[in-house]
């Protein structure tokens, strides 16, 4: 701004005032992340305690740039078996989870005491983490693949389930009030004018749900539940870090070839 | 679908020719009937070769039944303190690491966005994205810990990893998507480089970057709460000590405590969302915005 200016001065719009609140928010910020850094209260976060941290992990880091490729055999079988419970579980979580989206929507919901049902039990289906489904079926089926898809089907609930009850919430109610005038039931409402025009998104959602599960089984295999997880956390434990990072380049290029897959379908779909 | 309905099964008259060139012909879909045949052949052929036995999922009704009787009745009042101070932690852990990848990304993002970076730079920001997004918070909550030790700031630095693949990715979409004229004009004033993200892009694109944060402190309140099963902090430890020493009434307590503050953090955070996005004045949107599927 070199220019004098050509306009009087009282021809400038007046700056708006800053509500107190925008200092008073930042304070807030400020305040709450001080105290969740600091090493008194919260996490300790330290910069010098990062670097002798990443020292100190000279050894893992060499570890894990020079992959044991000569493991890969061993991978294939329970890399099968985390496909099988990707597979499993996002059909039939998305399956249920089509039946939770209906119930949850404003638009399609039967009722006022169905849909505020949904709606609850839904919320609480997506506040639990996928591990810690996965932690409380293993205690109840005991260690194994099921347990994994158990808690993939209710992660799957939680996600598309919300997505396409969303979805729904957002369609155009031409079709749905056509088929109410031509005198459909409810059930026979949803059925021609709901399901078809949310349908390209649900499975678009339910593609991306199958992403989800693969990378998570990575996870849910942590506490028993199956598939190569289970190997990651054997390999972790055992400080095979050479072989932690050929499961995590496996785990990449499968993630990877799935994702480019999906994608090109999704892209179609929607 | 405007053809008249002259013809019905009851007439036995031919349709005429009219009004068979009226009809549209009925569109054939082989990509969607594809795609449910594969889904349904891959459903089959997983289920056939899980080797998992019938008779275990009959059991698993009457045994999820009896553990959850076990974990809510009644609740074990006395871990409520001990897991209260887990959770916090937790909490504290998804804050610091929030603003870890919020920070590392935001610059991360802007240069794997086309219309900001150069080309070298858009390309090597998407890859180094890329692969942060592949690695699952913990597996690098364990790297963590193998190096700094246990303790919440594994956890943190996990999950502040963890973010920044999806965050920057978020970011980089929603600068490609802002008005082209600011920029121009900061240009046409003669702004710097710096000048010009700072008065053409950023006040664009700000709000719903900051939205994507809090959406991410939400998804990284779960991720925290979890990450104590490998020693990074928080509530997860507890939790999984629990589980297996087969204290349920405690971890039910527990699992009680990570839903209720869940869902807390949940609608005050998409309160703050809506209202970044939509000002003090604005509409009230009836949905949460669906971010691009990436971001859950």
């Amino acid at each position: 701004m070199t220019a004098a200016p050509t306009q009087p001065a009282s021809a400038r719009p007046p700056k708006p005032p800053i509500s107190w609140k925008v200092p008073a928010g930042i304070a807030a910020f400020l305040l709450v992340t001080w105290w969740a850094g600091s090493g008194r209260f919260g996490v300790g976060l330290s910069i010098p305690e990062l670097f002798a941290g990443l020292e100190r992990g000279q050894r893992i880091m060499e570890d894990l740039f020079d992959p044991r490729w000569q493991a890969w055999r061993g991978l294939i079988g329970p890399f099968i078996e985390t496909l099988r419970i990707a597979i499993l579980a996002a059909l039939l979580g998305c399956a249920a989870a089509f039946g939770m989206a209906v119930l949850t929507s404003r638009i399609s919901a039967p009722g006022l005491r169905s849909f505020l049902a949904g709606k609850a039990v839904l919320n609480v289906v997506r506040s639990i983490p996928d591990l810690l489904y996965a932690m409380v079926f293993v205690a109840v089926f005991s260690i194994g693949p099921l347990a994994g898809i158990v808690a993939l089907i209710l992660f799957n609930i939680g996600v598309v389930g919300k997505l396409t009850s969303e979805t729904i919430d957002g369609i155009d109610t031409g079709p749905l009030e056509a088929a109410q005038a031509a005198g459909a039931r409810h059930s026979q409402a949803v059925r021609t004018s709901v399901v078809p025009s949310v349908l390209p998104n649900f499975v678009a959602y339910s593609l991306y749900a199958f992403e989800l599960n693969l990378r998570a089984s990575l996870v849910v295999g942590f506490v028993g539940a199956g598939g190569i997880g289970q190997v990651l956390f054997v390999a972790l434990n055992g400080f095979r870090y050479d072989v932690v990072s050929l499961i995590v380049i496996c785990i990449f290029i499968v993630v990877f070839l799935v994702e480019s897959v999906s994608i090109a379908l999704r892209r179609r779909l929607v | 679908m405007t053809a008249p309905h002259v013809s019905t099964s009851s007439t036995p008259t031919p349709p005429s020719t009219a009004e068979k060139a009226v009809r549209p012909d009925k569109p054939r879909r082989y990509g969607p009937m594809g795609l449910a045949l594969t889904a349904a052949a891959a459903g089959l052929w997983a289920a056939w070769t899980s080797g998992i036995d019938p008779a275990a999922i009959l059991r698993g009704p009457e045994q999820l039944v009896r553990i959850l009787g076990l974990m809510l009745l009644p609740p074990d009042l006395g871990t409520v303190p001990d897991a209260l101070a887990g959770m916090i932690e937790s909490l504290q852990i998804a804050w610091v690491g929030t603003i870890i990848g919020a920070v590392i990304s935001l610059p991360l993002g802007l240069l794997a966005a086309k219309n900001v970076g150069g080309r070298f730079s858009t390309t090597m920001a998407r890859q180094v994205l890329n692969l942060l997004r592949s690695l699952p918070e913990l597996v690098l909550a364990i790297l963590f810990v193998s190096m700094i030790g246990l303790g919440p700031l594994a956890g943190a630095l996990a999950i502040g990893l963890g973010s920044i693949g999806t965050l920057g990715k978020l970011t980089a979409e929603v600068v490609e998507g802002i008005d082209r004229g600011p920029i121009e004009a900061a240009e046409a004033v003669g702004g710097e480089r710096f000048q010009v993200l700072r008065w053409g892009v950023l006040p664009q694109a700000l709000p719903e970057i900051m939205a994507f944060w809090l959406y991410r402190f939400e998804i990284n309140v779960r991720a925290s709460a979890i990450l104590g099963l490998v020693g990074a902090g928080g509530i997860g430890g507890m939790l999984s000590n629990f589980l297996s020493y087969r204290r349920y009434a405690a971890a039910g307590t527990a699992i009680l405590i990570v839903i209720a503050t869940t869902i807390a953090i949940d609608m005050v955070s998409s309160r703050i969302r809506r209202r970044i996005i939509a000002g003090p004045r604005g509409p009230k949107p009836t949905a949460d915005p669906i971010p691009s599927a990436d971001a859950l």
